[in-house]
């Protein structure tokens, strides 16, 4: 199969404010490789400040890299085709309730990306919109509600439309699942499967919850201080991890999941 | 004999068309030494039980309780001082967002030195400014902090989540409880902190005898700390038994939904398939079904559950369904 997202020598460093003559800079990411194919899950795992979410600013296009090289489909994105990139690679916020606009109607809400990046005139976008809501498990009619309508799991269904309803081919869940419930968390990762395997999407999960990342994914990458440490098959990493992070990252979650095997047998 | 000991604790939220029970006959109850975790997803009324405890909800709340018994006291039957000076005395809480709880403005010392009773100090004033400070450096490496001059001389912004949560830990400390109520000591915390923050709270609990209520809205995480947990669902009581019973064989529909859907207790499930789950999402408060709470979602419910369930108790196992799983097993 061939390879959807492939990322070549992304780096990231920022210049500290310093005296003129010794100016400091801070490398956020070391240069890294890794490509995803289509319905296929890449999660990355690290603790806070090992750069995972300033990879996934840098590959939705929110940041620009310092050096480095982003292929879709083997054509290179640039900085300036901003609206090719954001048509393909989508993502969700971990707090859906502070990420919709308060003030806008879920129509709207959705119009937008639709009046920005398609020809389609206002009958078809509201055929698609509620094309759209149906696939999230929501209503069509649910597109005059305001926001605050909504519960928490809601919210974070009608992220999931405004995310897909552009047909995207990467989608990026930034700790998208960290603040659900438990109940709404499982069906929105039910959701979400279903979702891979109609549209054929990828996957970029970033969690620190190594139960929906042996769950949901196929490859993982470990990151510490902008570095990968370790990455391959989620099952090989996870049944015997190498480096010593990736132990740690276990052992703080890991010894919880022998407990829970010990008591099942 | 109990700790603590709570029957049927309803609590009522008056607004301006009806009054709505938020807490709908809860019982809880205590023992010494012990730490149980109190398990429910959000709008289950769990903080609200809390801050009922500790008596510090505002007064558009009525708490009403059959029976609400500290060691055997009847703190119903007490006037407000009596009860506040029992309650500051024998329990203390540590909260959600250690950031937001902790004063931004004075010193991490300064708060603390203010928590710590000047009945714990004896001699003159300067003696006692001395134990004081002695008492400050004391708690902080009971609570693991080993650069105490650092921490305390800085602000609450300077210092990570965890420090945060383990400075706050320590005025809870402070006044030495018998019980310590743990609102979500790890929300939004990294995996590596959380495991942290519990095992000071176990090890407080192994070496001081310091029964623990410990909050949380996963069950998943907290099971491999708690002897006891008690589940419960809108403001209703689901299911109370020991770690075990809850989790390898769980009664209650909605305690099954919550073991069945958690990916980390089902790892012989193949990766990418279906979780188990419960269809439709939590009602709001101002929506309430009637009888039992769960009943639009449950997948068990019939005819009878338009009417609230009687508590069951089989062997201390304690369900409050129509129709339970125990015939399942």
């Amino acid at each position: 199969m061939s390879e959807l997202l492939a990322v070549e020598g992304i780096a990231k460093s920022f210049k500290l404010k310093g005296h003129w003559y010794h100016k400091k800079e801070f490398s956020a990411l070391a240069p890294l490789s890794f490509s995803v194919e289509s319905n296929k899950t890449l999660a990355i795992v690290g603790e806070t400040g090992s750069g995972k979410s300033t990879l996934a600013k840098i590959l939705v296009g929110a940041e620009s890299p310092s050096s480095g090289k982003i292929f879709l489909n083997g054509q290179q994105l640039h900085k300036q085709q901003l609206k090719q990139r954001c048509q393909h690679i989508r993502m969700i916020f971990q707090d859906s309730g502070t990420t919709l606009n308060p003030s806008l109607t879920v129509l709207q809400l959705l119009d937008e990306p639709l009046k920005l990046n398609t020809n389609l005139n206002e009958s078809q976008r509201r055929q698609l919109i509620r094309q759209t809501l149906q696939k999230v498990g929501l209503l069509g009619d649910h597109m005059n509600f305001y926001p605050h309508m909504f519960s928490g799991g809601q919210k974070q269904r009608i992220s999931l439309a405004r995310a897909i309803i552009l047909q995207p081919q990467v989608i990026i869940l930034d700790e998208a699942l960290a603040a659900l419930d438990p109940s709404l968390r499982s069906q929105m990762i039910n959701l979400l499967l279903d979702l891979q395997q109609q549209m054929g999407l990828a996957y970029i999960l970033i969690s620190h919850n190594l139960g929906i990342v042996r769950h949901f994914s196929d490859q993982v990458m470990v990151m510490c201080q902008g570095e990968v440490v370790e990455r391959g098959d989620t099952l090989e990493v996870m049944q015997n991890p190498t480096h010593k992070v990736t132990k740690k990252l276990m052992m703080s979650q890991n010894f919880q999941l022998k407990h829970h095997k010990h008591k099942c047998m | 004999m109990n700790l603590l000991d709570i029957r049927n604790l309803s609590i009522e939220l008056e607004t301006t068309n009806q009054n709505i029970l938020a807490v709908d006959r809860v019982s809880l109850s205590m023992k010494e030494g012990e730490v149980r975790g109190l398990v429910g997803e959000s709008g289950s009324g769990k903080s609200l039980l809390a801050q009922a405890i500790i008596g510090v909800l505002e007064d558009k709340w009525h708490v009403h309780a059959d029976r609400f018994h500290w060691r055997g006291i009847d703190l119903l039957r007490l006037d407000i001082e009596e009860r506040k000076n029992i309650l500051c005395r024998d329990i203390a809480m540590i909260f959600q967002e250690p950031m937001a709880s902790l004063d931004p403005t004075t010193t991490i010392g300064e708060q603390l030195a203010e928590a710590i009773d000047s009945k714990q100090l004896s001699g003159f004033f300067w003696q006692k400014q001395q134990q004081r400070k002695e008492a400050v450096i004391r708690l902080l490496h009971k609570v693991g902090i080993k650069k105490h001059i650092q921490c305390m001389k800085s602000y609450p912004h300077q210092l990570t989540e965890a420090i945060c949560q383990r400075v706050m830990i320590a005025i809870a400390l402070a006044s030495r409880p018998v019980l310590l109520i743990a609102d979500e000591p790890t929300a939004a915390m990294e995996s590596t902190n959380q495991g942290q923050i519990f095992r000071l709270l176990a090890s407080l609990n192994q070496l001081k005898n310091m029964s623990i209520l410990l909050i949380s809205h996963d069950l998943e995480n907290i099971t491999h700390w708690t002897n006891t947990i008690t589940v419960m669902y809108s403001g209703q009581f689901v299911e109370a038994g020991t770690t075990e019973q809850i989790f390898n064989k769980p009664l209650h529909p909605y305690t099954k939904a919550l073991v069945d859907s958690s990916p980390k207790a089902n790892l012989q499930l193949p990766s990418k398939s279906r979780l188990m789950t419960l269809p439709g999402s939590i009602p709001i408060l101002q929506h309430l079904p009637i009888g039992c709470r769960l009943g639009p979602r449950c997948p068990r419910a019939q005819r009878a559950c338009v009417e609230a369930p009687k508590v069951q108790n089989f062997h201390g196992h304690k369900v409050s369904c129509h129709f339970s799983l125990k015939d399942t097993y």
